[in-house]
């Protein structure tokens, strides 16, 4: 069996954070998650995830942001932003700047599931 | 020779008759003559006419005086002669009984003997006597005697005449001079009268003048009234008596006649506001303390009136309590209130409701967040539940997350609720430290969107307040927003809120919100609550106007002031419970 994707889920939010890693695990995705986009920076996890599950929205450094500074690092990870602000006219511009995938909260775990396999595809 | 003697016959009774007639004549003479010149006269004749040697006359004084006696001598006698011998002796003969008295008397006026005849003046003697005196030895002749007592009864009645009319004069100088007496005291009494009527009638003006000024002062003051629509009125409790000037019945559109008491005044006031203004007099009455009411008078075309009522407590002579006070219709100012609190409550909800629409964002990332959650652990739930075996435990911590998640969502949703309702003002008790988390909660979110580091300095043990909790979040809200507006172009430092409550002034509860932002210019501070002003180009300048007439309406107040550094803080503060 090989070793399990490595799915890391950076959200301020603490229900994402329980929430979301037990369905990605029921999924038989390996999960790690980080309440800020700073404590992911400062962690093991920046070489090892396959696929970055991203909120845009959160104090201090943003999803954004993040996603600049690993360019600027040169890792390049899949990211599927989400978000619980904006409508669909969102995704088009999130798109465009690189990004896999782009969840609108709430969403469902077929649109998940879909994202994620789009991002390990990639990498 | 005969014929000689009858020719002097005939020429002695010529002259005798012409005597006679100038004796009958004499009257025509004294007409208006007083006594003294009538007998004067009569003298004066007698002596020329019969040749006398003299002629005496004594009128009794009818005044009771001394009588007045007069002597006539013949020319040719010497004028030394002196009246008051003659008088003297004719007094003496006079004296004697006129039956003895001799016929001739010593001469006193020379030698020999004078004949003597006294002639009575009246019927009696009453007026007086005449005497006439000869040398002459025919004294008296017959015709002398005649023509004597013609004239005495001539010179009576003369006489009497005179005297009449000097009764008459006398009486009529008496008159003449009562008149005058009277006339005198009548014109001082008519001056005495004059001057009373004068004095009376300058008291008259007087009064009229003060009258005109009272009814001057009435004037104005009815006027006042009328104007003011304020009436007023005095409550005696000694023995309620209740008077009321015209202007308060106008305002209960009763008729001034109408006798007014306190107990149906009070029973005309509005049903539902009957308890109060009761409590209020009677506790007033208790204390002997000024009372002040405000009710709804209910009129007969089932109109209302607002009627606002000051009444002052004072003691009458007696010392008994007595209300002096004013009633005021405040109808037109209480239905302009009600419409106007009608817009500003309307202005309120649409300044939320904008508040909301700019909220938008942050209310779907409310709504959302949960919602996702809900999905997510719902999702996971039903894996561990098909799992082979089944994770029930995993299942179950998942379906109470879900559930957790869904409360979440609940309370968002009633929390939005609640700000989008138009229900009016609702009073109750608010916890500004409750208050401004649910705020927060609400717009955690859009801060966080803007870069907006949120820092809570809220004080413990925060004092609970009075008011409409949705109102004042609402002025949190505000703040709130303007604040992270304000700091949406800074970009060379940190973009920080403060929140902060606490006790200020020991009355008061405080809360403010302090910001980095672009801060505020000294001049434009009061212009900031202006409604419609605004400094930002997609502003919505009702927000501060509005927040501040809700604090006002909270007694409170809300201010803005510069920060030392970089930045403003906008501050509102309202009186705790306790203190109102």
């Amino acid at each position: 069996m090989p070793p399990r994707s490595l799915v890391s889920v950076v959200d301020d939010d603490e229900s994402v954070r329980e929430s979301l890693p037990d369905l990605l695990r029921e999924f038989g995705f390996a999960v790690e998650a980080f309440s800020s986009a700073e404590e992911f920076l400062a962690s093991d996890a920046i070489g090892k995830t396959h696929c970055l599950i991203l909120d845009i929205a959160m104090p201090g450094m943003t999803g954004y942001d993040l996603q600049t500074e690993l360019a600027r690092r040169r890792r390049e990870i899949p990211i599927v932003f989400i978000t619980a602000h904006g409508d669909e006219s969102l995704r088009p511009h999130v798109l465009e700047r690189g990004a896999v995938g782009c969840l609108l909260k709430p969403f469902s775990e077929t649109a998940l599931l879909d994202a994620v396999n789009a991002a390990l595809q990639v990498s | 020779m005969e014929h000689t003697a009858d020719a002097t016959e005939i020429r002695r009774l010529q002259g005798c008759i012409n005597d006679l007639i100038s004796v009958l004549a004499l009257p025509a003479m004294w007409g208006g003559q007083e006594a003294e010149q009538i007998v004067g006269t009569l003298l004066d004749v007698l002596i020329g006419m019969l040749r006398l040697d003299f002629a005496y006359v004594r009128l009794k004084d009818p005044a009771g005086e001394g009588p007045i006696e007069m002597v006539r001598l013949a020319q040719s006698r010497s004028p030394s002669a002196c009246p008051r011998e003659i008088g003297q002796v004719l007094h003496d003969w006079l004296a004697d009984d006129p039956r003895k008295r001799p016929p001739l008397v010593r001469n006193p006026l020379g030698d020999g003997d004078v004949a003597i005849v006294p002639l009575r003046l009246g019927l009696q003697d009453e007026i007086g006597l005449i005497v006439a005196g000869s040398q002459r030895a025919d004294f008296p002749a017959q015709t002398e005697r005649l023509l004597l007592s013609v004239a005495a009864n001539q010179a009576a009645i003369g006489l009497q005449e005179a005297r009449l009319l000097s009764e008459q004069k006398r009486v009529a100088r008496e008159l003449d001079l009562r008149v005058a007496q009277r006339t005198k005291e009548l014109a001082a009494t008519n001056e005495e009268l004059k001057r009373e009527i004068a004095e009376r009638e300058w008291a008259e003006t007087k009064l009229r003048q003060d009258d005109a000024q009272l009814k001057r002062s009435e004037a104005f003051l009815a006027e006042g009234q009328r104007l003011s629509s304020t009436g007023s009125f005095s409550w005696s409790l000694a023995n309620d008596q209740l008077t009321w000037s015209e202007q308060t019945y106008r305002i209960y559109e009763i008729d001034p006649a109408t006798p007014v008491a306190f107990l149906s005044v009070m029973n005309a006031i509005h049903p539902e506001d009957m308890p109060m203004c009761r409590e209020k007099v009677q506790g007033a009455v208790r204390d002997g303390r000024d009372f002040e009411l405000e009710f709804r008078l209910p009129l007969p075309g089932g109109s209302l009136k607002y009627l606002h009522v000051v009444a002052h407590a004072t003691r009458d002579q007696d010392g008994q309590l007595e209300y002096i006070g004013a009633v005021q219709d405040v109808t037109e100012r209480r239905l302009s209130e009600d419409a106007l609190e009608k817009v500003r409550s309307e202005l309120a909800h649409v300044a939320r409701v904008t508040t909301l629409g700019a909220l938008t964002a942050s209310i779907a990332h409310e709504v959302n967040q949960p919602l996702s959650g809900i999905i997510t652990n719902a999702s996971t739930c039903l894996r561990m539940l098909a799992a082979d075996p089944p994770n029930i435990a995993g299942a179950r911590e998942t379906a109470r997350r879900a559930i957790r998640d869904g409360n979440r969502a609940a309370d968002v949703i009633k929390r939005l609720r609640a700000l989008f309702s138009n229900n009016g003002t609702a009073i109750e008790s608010v916890d500004l430290n409750e208050a401004t988390r649910e705020v927060l909660a609400l717009s955690s979110s859009e801060l966080q969107r803007g870069g907006v580091l949120v820092r809570r300095e809220l004080a413990e043990e925060l004092p609970i307040v009075t008011g409409d909790r949705v109102q004042l979040q609402q002025v949190i809200l505000n703040l709130v927003l303007n604040a992270s507006e304000a700091m949406s172009q800074v970009y060379d430092r940190p973009r920080q809120l403060v929140i902060r409550t606490d006790r200020h002034n020991s009355d008061r509860v405080r809360l403010s919100v302090q910001d980095t932002g672009v801060g505020i210019e000294p001049s434009n501070v009061e212009r900031l609550f202006d409604a419609f002003y605004t400094t930002k180009h997609d502003g919505m300048g009702v927000g501060l106007s509005v927040s501040r007439s809700i604090v006002e309406r909270h007694h409170g107040r809300l201010w803005a002031e510069p920060n030392d550094g970089p930045g403003a803080t906008f501050s509102f503060s309202i009186p705790w419970v306790g203190q109102l």
